[in-house]
Protein backbone atom coordinates (compact mmCIF):
# COMPACT_ATOMS: atom_id res chain seq x y z
CA UNK A 1 0.00 0.00 0.00
CA UNK A 2 1.30 3.62 -1.03
CA UNK A 3 1.93 6.22 1.57
CA UNK A 4 -0.30 8.21 -0.42
CA UNK A 5 -2.90 5.58 -0.31
CA UNK A 6 -2.46 6.48 3.72
CA UNK A 7 -2.11 9.24 3.46
CA UNK A 8 -5.40 10.16 1.83
CA UNK A 9 -7.35 7.50 4.43
CA UNK A 10 -5.77 9.56 7.22
CA UNK A 11 -6.91 12.91 5.70
CA UNK A 12 -10.43 11.32 5.52
CA UNK A 13 -10.61 10.34 9.40
CA UNK A 14 -8.45 12.75 11.23
CA UNK A 15 -10.86 13.04 13.63
CA UNK A 16 -11.01 9.47 14.50
CA UNK A 17 -7.53 9.10 14.24
CA UNK A 18 -6.81 12.33 16.78
CA UNK A 19 -9.92 10.45 18.91
CA UNK A 20 -7.54 6.91 18.96
CA UNK A 21 -4.58 9.15 19.53
CA UNK A 22 -6.11 10.71 22.91
CA UNK A 23 -7.54 7.85 24.13
CA UNK A 24 -4.23 6.02 23.86
CA UNK A 25 -2.53 8.83 25.52
CA UNK A 26 -5.11 8.91 28.01
CA UNK A 27 -4.39 5.07 29.08
CA UNK A 28 -1.10 5.30 29.20
CA UNK A 29 -0.89 8.30 31.69
CA UNK A 30 -3.37 6.65 33.66
CA UNK A 31 -1.82 3.08 33.32
CA UNK A 32 1.55 5.01 34.87
CA UNK A 33 -0.27 6.55 37.71
CA UNK A 34 -2.20 2.96 38.58
CA UNK A 35 1.47 1.40 38.38
CA UNK A 36 3.08 4.13 41.22
CA UNK A 37 -0.14 3.61 43.26
CA UNK A 38 0.47 -0.25 43.10
CA UNK A 39 2.40 -0.74 46.16
CA UNK A 40 0.13 1.34 48.37
CA UNK A 41 -2.83 -0.49 47.15
CA UNK A 42 -1.27 -4.03 48.05
CA UNK A 43 -0.47 -2.34 51.68
CA UNK A 44 -4.32 -1.34 52.08
CA UNK A 45 -5.70 -5.12 51.40
CA UNK A 46 -2.69 -6.85 53.66
CA UNK A 47 -3.65 -8.69 56.48
CA UNK A 48 -4.19 -6.94 60.23
CA UNK A 49 -4.39 -7.74 63.16
CA UNK A 50 -5.87 -5.89 66.53
CA UNK A 51 -4.10 -5.20 68.52
CA UNK A 52 -0.70 -4.97 66.08
CA UNK A 53 0.89 -7.96 66.29
CA UNK A 54 3.02 -10.65 64.68
CA UNK A 55 4.35 -8.02 62.33
CA UNK A 56 0.89 -7.41 60.81
CA UNK A 57 -0.50 -3.76 60.89
CA UNK A 58 -3.57 -2.44 63.05
CA UNK A 59 -6.94 -2.99 61.22
CA UNK A 60 -7.77 0.91 61.90
CA UNK A 61 -4.69 1.58 59.76
CA UNK A 62 -5.34 -0.63 56.79
CA UNK A 63 -9.02 0.37 56.47
CA UNK A 64 -7.73 4.22 56.52
CA UNK A 65 -5.73 3.14 53.12
CA UNK A 66 -7.96 4.66 50.39
CA UNK A 67 -5.41 3.37 47.45
CA UNK A 68 -6.96 0.22 47.00
CA UNK A 69 -10.16 1.20 46.06
CA UNK A 70 -8.99 4.02 43.87
CA UNK A 71 -6.54 1.28 42.23
CA UNK A 72 -8.82 -1.60 41.65
CA UNK A 73 -11.54 0.59 40.23
CA UNK A 74 -9.00 2.11 37.70
CA UNK A 75 -7.70 -0.91 36.49
CA UNK A 76 -11.13 -2.64 36.25
CA UNK A 77 -11.74 0.85 34.13
CA UNK A 78 -9.08 -0.08 31.74
CA UNK A 79 -9.21 -3.23 31.60
CA UNK A 80 -13.36 -2.85 30.69
CA UNK A 81 -12.47 -0.74 27.85
CA UNK A 82 -10.21 -2.91 26.35
CA UNK A 83 -12.60 -5.57 26.44
CA UNK A 84 -15.16 -3.56 25.37
CA UNK A 85 -12.99 -2.36 22.57
CA UNK A 86 -15.08 -4.10 19.58
CA UNK A 87 -18.27 -2.46 20.06
CA UNK A 88 -16.90 1.37 19.06
CA UNK A 89 -14.90 0.21 16.78
CA UNK A 90 -17.52 -1.62 15.01
CA UNK A 91 -20.09 1.16 15.10
CA UNK A 92 -17.12 3.11 13.99
CA UNK A 93 -16.38 1.29 11.04
CA UNK A 94 -20.22 0.26 9.93
CA UNK A 95 -21.19 4.12 10.27
CA UNK A 96 -17.97 5.44 8.16
CA UNK A 97 -17.80 2.80 5.17
CA UNK A 98 -22.26 2.50 5.08
CA UNK A 99 -21.87 6.62 5.07
CA UNK A 100 -19.70 6.55 2.17
CA UNK A 101 -21.93 4.33 0.51
CA UNK A 102 -25.04 6.17 1.23
CA UNK A 103 -23.91 9.27 0.34
CA UNK A 104 -22.09 8.20 -3.01
CA UNK A 105 -18.84 9.47 -1.81
CA UNK A 106 -17.62 5.31 -2.37
CA UNK A 107 -18.86 6.42 -6.16
CA UNK A 108 -15.88 9.28 -6.43
CA UNK A 109 -13.30 7.03 -4.43
CA UNK A 110 -13.65 4.14 -7.12
CA UNK A 111 -13.07 6.65 -10.10
CA UNK A 112 -9.98 7.28 -9.39
CA UNK A 113 -7.13 5.21 -10.95
CA UNK A 114 -7.51 2.46 -7.98
CA UNK A 115 -9.92 -0.17 -8.34
CA UNK A 116 -13.02 -0.29 -5.84
CA UNK A 117 -10.60 -3.46 -4.23
CA UNK A 118 -7.79 -1.16 -3.20
CA UNK A 119 -10.56 1.65 -1.54
CA UNK A 120 -11.71 -1.28 0.68
CA UNK A 121 -8.19 -2.34 1.50
CA UNK A 122 -7.10 1.01 2.38
CA UNK A 123 -10.09 1.31 4.59
CA UNK A 124 -9.24 -1.75 6.12
CA UNK A 125 -5.24 -1.53 6.58
CA UNK A 126 -5.20 2.24 7.62
CA UNK A 127 -7.25 1.00 10.90
CA UNK A 128 -6.41 -1.71 11.77
CA UNK A 129 -2.39 -0.63 11.86
CA UNK A 130 -3.26 1.78 14.41
CA UNK A 131 -5.48 -0.18 16.34
CA UNK A 132 -3.13 -3.37 16.71
CA UNK A 133 -0.06 -1.42 17.69
CA UNK A 134 -2.42 1.01 19.92
CA UNK A 135 -4.62 -1.78 21.51
CA UNK A 136 -0.94 -4.21 22.08
CA UNK A 137 0.55 -1.49 24.02
CA UNK A 138 -2.04 -0.70 26.41
CA UNK A 139 -2.81 -4.49 26.91
CA UNK A 140 1.20 -4.27 27.77
CA UNK A 141 0.88 -1.08 30.09
CA UNK A 142 -2.28 -2.98 31.92
CA UNK A 143 -0.72 -6.03 32.49
CA UNK A 144 3.03 -3.71 33.71
CA UNK A 145 0.35 -1.76 35.93
CA UNK A 146 -1.45 -4.68 37.13
CA UNK A 147 1.86 -5.71 39.18
CA UNK A 148 1.43 -9.34 40.54
CA UNK A 149 -2.32 -9.90 39.34
CA UNK A 150 -3.47 -10.43 42.79
CA UNK A 151 -6.54 -11.89 42.27
CA UNK A 152 -8.54 -9.58 45.44
CA UNK A 153 -7.12 -6.23 43.75
CA UNK A 154 -7.56 -6.59 39.96
CA UNK A 155 -10.00 -9.55 39.46
CA UNK A 156 -9.46 -13.41 39.06
CA UNK A 157 -8.20 -14.09 35.37
CA UNK A 158 -10.88 -15.56 34.16
CA UNK A 159 -13.56 -12.61 34.56
CA UNK A 160 -14.65 -11.98 30.90
CA UNK A 161 -13.16 -8.46 31.23
CA UNK A 162 -9.82 -9.41 32.35
CA UNK A 163 -9.70 -12.22 30.50
CA UNK A 164 -10.07 -10.01 26.86
CA UNK A 165 -8.17 -6.92 28.29
CA UNK A 166 -4.62 -9.02 29.83
CA UNK A 167 -3.90 -10.65 26.80
CA UNK A 168 -3.77 -10.96 22.45
CA UNK A 169 -7.29 -11.65 22.53
CA UNK A 170 -8.18 -7.76 22.82
CA UNK A 171 -6.59 -6.99 19.97
CA UNK A 172 -8.19 -9.72 17.89
CA UNK A 173 -11.36 -8.63 19.27
CA UNK A 174 -10.75 -5.13 18.41
CA UNK A 175 -10.13 -6.39 14.86
CA UNK A 176 -12.81 -8.89 14.38
CA UNK A 177 -14.95 -5.59 15.34
CA UNK A 178 -13.46 -3.79 12.46
CA UNK A 179 -14.28 -6.23 10.03
CA UNK A 180 -17.92 -6.78 11.16
CA UNK A 181 -18.48 -2.84 11.17
CA UNK A 182 -16.75 -2.92 7.50
CA UNK A 183 -18.83 -5.86 6.48
CA UNK A 184 -22.01 -3.95 7.82
CA UNK A 185 -21.56 -0.81 6.21
CA UNK A 186 -21.23 -2.70 2.94
CA UNK A 187 -24.12 -5.03 2.79
CA UNK A 188 -26.14 -1.82 4.51
CA UNK A 189 -24.92 0.64 2.28
CA UNK A 190 -26.44 3.00 5.23
CA UNK A 191 -24.27 4.92 7.98
CA UNK A 192 -26.79 4.27 10.74
CA UNK A 193 -28.05 1.06 9.61
CA UNK A 194 -24.49 -0.25 9.51
CA UNK A 195 -23.61 0.73 12.68
CA UNK A 196 -26.71 -0.69 14.35
CA UNK A 197 -25.99 -4.06 12.51
CA UNK A 198 -22.26 -3.77 13.31
CA UNK A 199 -22.92 -3.51 17.09
CA UNK A 200 -25.59 -6.15 16.79
CA UNK A 201 -23.63 -8.34 15.62
CA UNK A 202 -20.93 -8.02 17.84
CA UNK A 203 -23.21 -8.32 20.58
CA UNK A 204 -23.85 -11.73 19.72
CA UNK A 205 -20.43 -12.53 19.11
CA UNK A 206 -18.85 -10.99 22.39
CA UNK A 207 -21.52 -12.94 24.22
CA UNK A 208 -21.19 -16.21 21.99
CA UNK A 209 -17.26 -15.70 23.37
CA UNK A 210 -18.12 -15.66 26.76
CA UNK A 211 -20.77 -18.29 26.80
CA UNK A 212 -18.13 -20.78 24.69
CA UNK A 213 -14.82 -19.50 25.65
CA UNK A 214 -14.41 -22.76 29.02
CA UNK A 215 -15.09 -24.95 25.93
CA UNK A 216 -11.71 -23.37 23.75
CA UNK A 217 -9.58 -25.91 25.42
CA UNK A 218 -9.68 -29.24 27.36
CA UNK A 219 -10.33 -29.44 31.23
CA UNK A 220 -9.41 -30.89 34.06
CA UNK A 221 -11.65 -32.94 36.46
CA UNK A 222 -10.77 -33.69 40.03
CA UNK A 223 -12.94 -36.07 42.12
CA UNK A 224 -13.02 -36.80 45.71
CA UNK A 225 -10.96 -34.59 47.83
CA UNK A 226 -8.75 -32.13 46.57
CA UNK A 227 -7.74 -28.93 47.05
CA UNK A 228 -8.22 -26.85 44.79
CA UNK A 229 -5.29 -24.50 43.13
CA UNK A 230 -5.88 -20.85 43.85
CA UNK A 231 -7.66 -18.52 41.01
CA UNK A 232 -9.15 -21.72 39.50
CA UNK A 233 -11.85 -21.05 37.16
CA UNK A 234 -14.75 -23.53 37.42
CA UNK A 235 -16.98 -24.92 34.58
CA UNK A 236 -18.33 -27.49 36.55
CA UNK A 237 -19.12 -28.77 39.78
CA UNK A 238 -21.19 -31.62 41.78
CA UNK A 239 -21.88 -32.46 45.01
CA UNK A 240 -22.99 -36.18 45.19
CA UNK A 241 -19.79 -37.24 44.03
CA UNK A 242 -17.66 -34.11 44.70
CA UNK A 243 -16.43 -33.81 41.55
CA UNK A 244 -14.64 -30.53 40.04
CA UNK A 245 -14.43 -29.66 36.35
CA UNK A 246 -11.89 -26.31 36.25
CA UNK A 247 -9.46 -24.65 34.49
CA UNK A 248 -6.03 -24.22 36.52
CA UNK A 249 -4.57 -20.43 36.00
CA UNK A 250 -2.13 -22.04 33.56
CA UNK A 251 -4.64 -22.96 31.16
CA UNK A 252 -4.60 -19.19 30.73
CA UNK A 253 -2.36 -19.11 27.64
CA UNK A 254 -3.81 -22.11 25.48
CA UNK A 255 -7.28 -20.68 26.33
CA UNK A 256 -5.80 -16.68 25.13
CA UNK A 257 -4.47 -18.60 21.71
CA UNK A 258 -7.43 -20.08 21.00
CA UNK A 259 -9.92 -17.60 21.66
CA UNK A 260 -7.48 -14.97 19.52
CA UNK A 261 -7.58 -17.68 16.36
CA UNK A 262 -10.64 -17.90 16.53
CA UNK A 263 -11.67 -14.16 15.86
CA UNK A 264 -9.16 -13.57 13.80
CA UNK A 265 -10.49 -16.14 11.92
CA UNK A 266 -13.60 -14.50 11.71
CA UNK A 267 -12.50 -11.02 11.35
CA UNK A 268 -10.58 -12.98 8.05
CA UNK A 269 -13.57 -14.32 7.15
CA UNK A 270 -15.71 -11.33 7.38
CA UNK A 271 -13.29 -9.37 5.33
CA UNK A 272 -13.30 -11.63 2.64
CA UNK A 273 -16.69 -11.88 1.99
CA UNK A 274 -16.55 -7.69 1.91
CA UNK A 275 -14.07 -8.09 -0.44
CA UNK A 276 -15.77 -10.90 -2.67
CA UNK A 277 -19.67 -8.12 -2.05
CA UNK A 278 -17.46 -5.49 -3.34
CA UNK A 279 -15.76 -7.72 -6.40
CA UNK A 280 -19.19 -9.01 -7.48
CA UNK A 281 -21.13 -5.39 -7.41
CA UNK A 282 -18.56 -2.93 -9.09
CA UNK A 283 -16.25 -3.63 -12.67
CA UNK B 1 -4.88 4.83 -28.08
CA UNK B 2 -7.85 2.91 -29.54
CA UNK B 3 -10.62 5.03 -32.30
CA UNK B 4 -13.74 3.73 -29.88
CA UNK B 5 -14.21 4.77 -26.46
CA UNK B 6 -17.50 2.93 -25.83
CA UNK B 7 -18.78 -0.11 -26.79
CA UNK B 8 -21.39 -2.09 -25.80
CA UNK B 9 -22.83 -5.26 -26.66
CA UNK B 10 -25.86 -6.70 -25.91
CA UNK B 11 -25.12 -4.62 -22.20
CA UNK B 12 -27.40 -5.13 -19.73
CA UNK B 13 -28.37 -4.56 -15.87
CA UNK B 14 -30.50 -5.53 -13.51
CA UNK B 15 -31.28 -4.05 -10.09
CA UNK B 16 -32.49 -6.56 -7.82
CA UNK B 17 -32.57 -10.20 -8.31
CA UNK B 18 -35.84 -10.87 -6.38
CA UNK B 19 -38.19 -9.64 -9.45
CA UNK B 20 -37.72 -11.36 -12.02
CA UNK B 21 -38.48 -8.89 -14.69
CA UNK B 22 -39.03 -5.53 -13.50
CA UNK B 23 -35.54 -5.05 -12.61
CA UNK B 24 -34.07 -4.35 -16.05
CA UNK B 25 -32.95 -0.64 -16.07
CA UNK B 26 -31.04 -1.37 -19.14
CA UNK B 27 -31.23 -4.03 -21.97
CA UNK B 28 -30.16 -4.81 -25.36
CA UNK B 29 -27.97 -2.46 -25.52
CA UNK B 30 -25.13 -2.14 -28.83
CA UNK B 31 -23.53 1.18 -29.76
CA UNK B 32 -19.96 2.03 -30.29
CA UNK B 33 -18.94 5.53 -29.53
CA UNK B 34 -15.71 6.92 -31.54
CA UNK B 35 -13.14 8.45 -29.61
CA UNK B 36 -12.87 12.18 -29.75
CA UNK B 37 -16.14 12.94 -29.84
CA UNK B 38 -18.55 15.00 -27.65
CA UNK B 39 -21.84 12.74 -26.90
CA UNK B 40 -24.93 13.57 -25.39
CA UNK B 41 -27.06 10.79 -23.58
CA UNK B 42 -30.40 11.69 -23.62
CA UNK B 43 -33.54 10.47 -22.79
CA UNK B 44 -36.62 10.99 -20.24
CA UNK B 45 -36.23 10.85 -16.58
CA UNK B 46 -35.30 6.78 -15.64
CA UNK B 47 -34.81 5.81 -18.52
CA UNK B 48 -31.32 4.18 -17.72
CA UNK B 49 -28.69 6.83 -18.45
CA UNK B 50 -27.51 7.12 -14.87
CA UNK B 51 -27.08 2.92 -15.20
CA UNK B 52 -24.88 3.16 -18.78
CA UNK B 53 -22.92 6.26 -17.20
CA UNK B 54 -22.11 4.14 -14.35
CA UNK B 55 -21.36 0.97 -15.95
CA UNK B 56 -18.72 2.60 -17.89
CA UNK B 57 -17.01 3.67 -14.97
CA UNK B 58 -17.11 0.80 -13.79
CA UNK B 59 -18.91 0.87 -10.68
CA UNK B 60 -21.38 -1.39 -11.68
CA UNK B 61 -21.02 -4.50 -12.87
CA UNK B 62 -23.20 -5.46 -15.81
CA UNK B 63 -25.99 -8.37 -15.50
CA UNK B 64 -25.42 -9.56 -18.81
CA UNK B 65 -23.65 -8.37 -22.04
CA UNK B 66 -19.75 -6.60 -22.19
CA UNK B 67 -18.82 -3.30 -21.89
CA UNK B 68 -15.35 -1.76 -23.02
CA UNK B 69 -13.89 1.10 -22.69
CA UNK B 70 -11.56 2.66 -24.46
CA UNK B 71 -10.38 -0.54 -25.96
CA UNK B 72 -9.80 -2.13 -22.95
CA UNK B 73 -12.44 -4.14 -20.15
CA UNK B 74 -14.08 -1.32 -17.87
CA UNK B 75 -12.37 -2.38 -14.65
CA UNK B 76 -8.84 -2.15 -16.38
CA UNK B 77 -9.65 1.49 -18.01
CA UNK B 78 -10.15 3.09 -14.88
CA UNK B 79 -7.44 5.14 -14.15
CA UNK B 80 -8.26 6.64 -18.21
CA UNK B 81 -11.56 7.45 -16.91
CA UNK B 82 -13.08 10.26 -15.57
CA UNK B 83 -16.57 10.09 -13.89
CA UNK B 84 -18.67 12.86 -11.98
CA UNK B 85 -21.78 11.34 -10.48
CA UNK B 86 -25.37 13.11 -10.99
CA UNK B 87 -24.78 14.30 -7.05
CA UNK B 88 -21.11 15.42 -7.38
CA UNK B 89 -20.68 13.87 -4.11
CA UNK B 90 -17.29 15.20 -2.57
CA UNK B 91 -15.58 14.36 1.07
CA UNK B 92 -18.14 17.01 3.08
CA UNK B 93 -14.83 16.93 5.91
CA UNK B 94 -12.13 18.28 3.14
CA UNK B 95 -11.30 21.80 2.16
CA UNK B 96 -11.24 22.70 -1.52
CA UNK B 97 -7.84 22.48 -1.38
CA UNK B 98 -7.40 18.89 0.15
CA UNK B 99 -9.88 17.76 -2.24
CA UNK B 100 -7.64 18.29 -4.74
CA UNK B 101 -4.34 16.61 -3.05
CA UNK B 102 -6.92 13.66 -2.83
CA UNK B 103 -6.89 13.59 -6.42
CA UNK B 104 -3.54 13.70 -6.35
CA UNK B 105 -3.12 10.73 -4.06
CA UNK B 106 -5.42 8.68 -5.76
CA UNK B 107 -3.74 8.82 -9.42
CA UNK B 108 -0.29 9.21 -8.87
CA UNK B 109 1.09 9.25 -12.38
CA UNK B 110 -1.58 10.94 -14.09
CA UNK B 111 -2.76 14.03 -11.62
CA UNK B 112 -2.35 18.08 -12.98
CA UNK B 113 -2.94 19.73 -10.45
CA UNK B 114 -2.48 23.39 -12.40
CA UNK B 115 -5.53 22.18 -14.69
CA UNK B 116 -7.85 21.38 -11.71
CA UNK B 117 -6.43 24.16 -9.53
CA UNK B 118 -7.00 26.63 -12.66
CA UNK B 119 -10.77 24.93 -12.85
CA UNK B 120 -11.26 26.09 -9.09
CA UNK B 121 -9.91 29.04 -9.39
CA UNK B 122 -12.66 29.93 -12.18
CA UNK B 123 -15.13 29.72 -9.72
CA UNK B 124 -13.60 32.76 -7.33
CA UNK B 125 -13.77 29.52 -4.72
CA UNK B 126 -11.37 29.90 -1.47
CA UNK B 127 -9.49 27.15 -0.92
CA UNK B 128 -9.47 26.69 2.68
CA UNK B 129 -13.19 26.46 1.91
CA UNK B 130 -14.66 22.61 3.36
CA UNK B 131 -16.63 21.74 0.75
CA UNK B 132 -19.87 21.22 3.13
CA UNK B 133 -20.19 24.68 3.26
CA UNK B 134 -20.11 25.28 -0.54
CA UNK B 135 -23.29 25.75 -2.99
CA UNK B 136 -24.31 23.34 -5.46
CA UNK B 137 -22.87 24.64 -8.43
CA UNK B 138 -19.57 25.09 -6.55
CA UNK B 139 -19.80 21.50 -5.53
CA UNK B 140 -20.14 20.85 -9.64
CA UNK B 141 -16.80 22.88 -10.21
CA UNK B 142 -14.80 21.00 -7.15
CA UNK B 143 -16.17 17.46 -9.12
CA UNK B 144 -15.38 18.50 -12.55
CA UNK B 145 -12.00 19.63 -11.27
CA UNK B 146 -11.10 16.86 -10.10
CA UNK B 147 -12.46 14.52 -12.77
CA UNK B 148 -10.32 16.72 -15.36
CA UNK B 149 -7.31 16.84 -12.93
CA UNK B 150 -6.64 13.41 -14.14
CA UNK B 151 -6.39 14.26 -17.27
CA UNK B 152 -8.82 11.67 -18.99
CA UNK B 153 -9.12 10.19 -22.20
CA UNK B 154 -12.96 9.22 -22.00
CA UNK B 155 -15.03 12.10 -19.01
CA UNK B 156 -18.46 10.93 -18.55
CA UNK B 157 -20.77 13.38 -16.68
CA UNK B 158 -24.00 12.63 -15.83
CA UNK B 159 -26.67 15.37 -15.92
CA UNK B 160 -23.45 17.74 -15.13
CA UNK B 161 -24.97 20.98 -15.90
CA UNK B 162 -28.19 20.64 -13.95
CA UNK B 163 -27.52 22.94 -10.46
CA UNK B 164 -25.66 25.88 -12.49
CA UNK B 165 -26.81 29.17 -13.37
CA UNK B 166 -26.38 30.34 -17.02
CA UNK B 167 -23.34 32.27 -16.89
CA UNK B 168 -21.71 29.43 -14.84
CA UNK B 169 -23.13 26.63 -17.37
CA UNK B 170 -21.42 28.77 -19.97
CA UNK B 171 -18.13 28.98 -18.45
CA UNK B 172 -17.85 25.78 -17.63
CA UNK B 173 -18.85 24.17 -20.77
CA UNK B 174 -16.23 26.22 -22.39
CA UNK B 175 -14.04 24.53 -20.44
CA UNK B 176 -15.33 21.48 -21.34
CA UNK B 177 -15.05 22.29 -24.89
CA UNK B 178 -11.61 23.33 -24.73
CA UNK B 179 -10.24 20.48 -22.75
CA UNK B 180 -12.12 18.29 -25.50
CA UNK B 181 -10.75 20.16 -28.41
CA UNK B 182 -6.84 20.75 -27.04
CA UNK B 183 -6.40 16.90 -25.64
CA UNK B 184 -9.09 15.04 -27.37
CA UNK B 185 -10.28 13.86 -24.48
CA UNK B 186 -13.77 11.82 -25.11
CA UNK B 187 -16.72 13.70 -23.12
CA UNK B 188 -20.23 11.71 -22.98
CA UNK B 189 -22.35 13.56 -21.12
CA UNK B 190 -25.95 12.67 -20.26
CA UNK B 191 -29.13 15.07 -19.80
CA UNK B 192 -33.01 15.84 -20.63
CA UNK B 193 -32.66 19.44 -21.43
CA UNK B 194 -31.75 18.54 -24.97
CA UNK B 195 -31.32 22.44 -26.41
CA UNK B 196 -28.36 22.19 -23.47
CA UNK B 197 -26.77 19.91 -25.46
CA UNK B 198 -26.97 20.62 -29.70
CA UNK B 199 -24.27 23.26 -29.82
CA UNK B 200 -21.64 21.29 -27.94
CA UNK B 201 -22.58 17.41 -29.05
CA UNK B 202 -21.52 15.73 -32.25
CA UNK B 203 -22.69 13.15 -31.23
CA UNK B 204 -26.30 11.39 -29.79
CA UNK B 205 -27.20 8.21 -27.91
CA UNK B 206 -30.72 8.23 -27.34
CA UNK B 207 -31.64 6.00 -24.56
CA UNK B 208 -35.53 5.19 -24.07
CA UNK B 209 -36.68 1.91 -21.65
CA UNK B 210 -33.72 0.82 -21.32
CA UNK B 211 -32.64 0.48 -24.60
CA UNK B 212 -31.11 2.26 -27.01
CA UNK B 213 -33.38 4.14 -29.54
CA UNK B 214 -30.75 6.16 -32.02
CA UNK B 215 -27.35 6.54 -31.80
CA UNK B 216 -24.92 8.59 -34.24
CA UNK B 217 -23.47 11.64 -35.57
CA UNK B 218 -26.30 14.40 -35.07
CA UNK B 219 -25.24 15.88 -38.06
CA UNK B 220 -25.89 12.27 -40.06
CA UNK B 221 -29.01 12.13 -38.13
CA UNK B 222 -30.58 15.42 -39.15
CA UNK B 223 -30.17 14.72 -42.67
CA UNK B 224 -31.42 11.06 -42.41
CA UNK B 225 -34.37 12.20 -41.42
CA UNK B 226 -37.15 15.22 -42.65
CA UNK B 227 -39.93 17.16 -41.19
CA UNK B 228 -42.77 16.85 -43.86
CA UNK B 229 -46.43 18.43 -44.48
CA UNK B 230 -49.11 17.26 -46.66
CA UNK B 231 -52.54 16.50 -47.31
CA UNK B 232 -54.09 14.32 -44.27
CA UNK B 233 -54.98 11.31 -46.93
CA UNK B 234 -51.05 11.01 -48.26
CA UNK B 235 -49.72 7.56 -47.95
CA UNK B 236 -46.26 7.84 -46.04
CA UNK B 237 -44.78 4.48 -47.69
CA UNK B 238 -41.97 3.32 -48.44
CA UNK B 239 -40.51 5.54 -45.73
CA UNK B 240 -40.15 5.30 -42.27
CA UNK B 241 -42.89 7.13 -40.33
CA UNK B 242 -41.03 7.65 -36.60
CA UNK B 243 -44.21 10.62 -35.93
CA UNK B 244 -47.34 11.49 -37.62
CA UNK B 245 -50.01 13.96 -36.56
CA UNK B 246 -52.97 15.29 -38.38
CA UNK B 247 -54.69 18.03 -37.64
CA UNK B 248 -57.56 18.59 -39.75
CA UNK B 249 -56.37 18.29 -43.95
CA UNK B 250 -52.84 18.50 -42.77
CA UNK B 251 -50.57 15.81 -41.98
CA UNK B 252 -46.88 16.68 -40.20
CA UNK B 253 -44.98 14.09 -39.75
CA UNK B 254 -41.38 13.18 -39.17
CA UNK B 255 -40.12 10.77 -41.48
CA UNK B 256 -37.06 8.70 -42.77
CA UNK B 257 -36.86 9.07 -46.35
CA UNK B 258 -36.27 5.93 -48.53
CA UNK B 259 -36.38 8.02 -51.35
CA UNK B 260 -36.56 11.16 -52.86
CA UNK B 261 -39.16 13.36 -51.18
CA UNK B 262 -42.03 14.66 -53.25
CA UNK B 263 -41.98 18.44 -53.51
CA UNK B 264 -45.39 19.28 -52.63
CA UNK B 265 -44.26 17.57 -48.70
CA UNK B 266 -42.51 20.30 -48.35
CA UNK B 267 -39.66 18.56 -46.55
CA UNK B 268 -37.51 20.49 -44.53
CA UNK B 269 -34.57 19.56 -41.48
CA UNK B 270 -35.81 19.04 -38.16
CA UNK B 271 -33.89 20.13 -34.72
CA UNK B 272 -32.54 18.21 -32.76
CA UNK B 273 -34.98 18.38 -30.15
CA UNK B 274 -37.77 17.63 -32.83
CA UNK B 275 -36.00 14.60 -33.56
CA UNK B 276 -35.29 13.29 -30.14
CA UNK B 277 -38.98 14.53 -28.64
CA UNK B 278 -40.77 12.64 -31.49
CA UNK B 279 -38.52 9.06 -30.98
CA UNK B 280 -39.34 9.72 -27.21
CA UNK B 281 -42.91 10.06 -28.21
CA UNK B 282 -42.98 7.09 -30.31
CA UNK B 283 -41.38 4.34 -28.36
CA UNK B 284 -42.69 1.81 -31.04
CA UNK B 285 -40.95 3.94 -33.40
CA UNK B 286 -38.19 1.88 -35.98
CA UNK B 287 -34.73 2.35 -33.51
CA UNK B 288 -33.09 1.12 -36.46
CA UNK B 289 -31.32 4.38 -37.27
CA UNK B 290 -29.64 4.07 -40.55
CA UNK B 291 -27.15 6.98 -39.37
CA UNK B 292 -25.35 4.70 -37.26
CA UNK B 293 -21.69 4.38 -38.23
CA UNK B 294 -21.41 0.81 -39.47
CA UNK B 295 -18.71 -0.33 -37.45
CA UNK B 296 -15.40 -0.42 -39.94
CA UNK B 297 -12.78 -3.38 -39.56
CA UNK B 298 -10.22 -1.30 -37.80
CA UNK B 299 -13.01 -0.53 -34.89
CA UNK B 300 -14.05 -4.48 -34.63
CA UNK B 301 -10.70 -5.80 -34.29
CA UNK B 302 -10.02 -3.79 -30.82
Amino acid sequence: MSTLAVRSTLRLHRPAALAWALALAAATAYLIRLHALADEARKGISACAVPAQDGLPLCSAVEAITADATYSDGIALVTGCLALLMFPVAAWAGAVVGRELETGTARLAWTQSTPPTRWLANRLTVPATLLTVGTATVVLLNNWARGDDNPNLVGDWYYSEVFIGTGPAAVAHALAGLALGTLAGLLTGRALAGAGVALAACLVLHNAVDLFRADLWPTLTRVGAFEPPRSYFQVDWSADETRLTFHPASHYWPLQYVETGVLLALAAAATAAAFVLLRRRTA
Amino acid sequence: MTDTALEAAALGKRFGRLRRSAGWALRDCSFALPAGRVCAVVGPNGAGKSTLLALAAGLLAPTEGTLSVLGEPVGQARARVGFVAQDKPLYPQLTVAETLRMGGDLNPGRWDARAAERIVAGGDLDPKARVRSLSGGQRTRVALALALGKRPELLLLDEPMADLDPLARHELMGVLMSQAAQHGTTIVMSSHVVAELEDSCDHLLLIGGGRVRLAGEIDALLETHARVSAAADTDLAPHTVVESRTTGRQLTALIRPAAPLPADWRPGTPSLEELVLSYLRNPEAQTTAPGTPAKSPEESAV
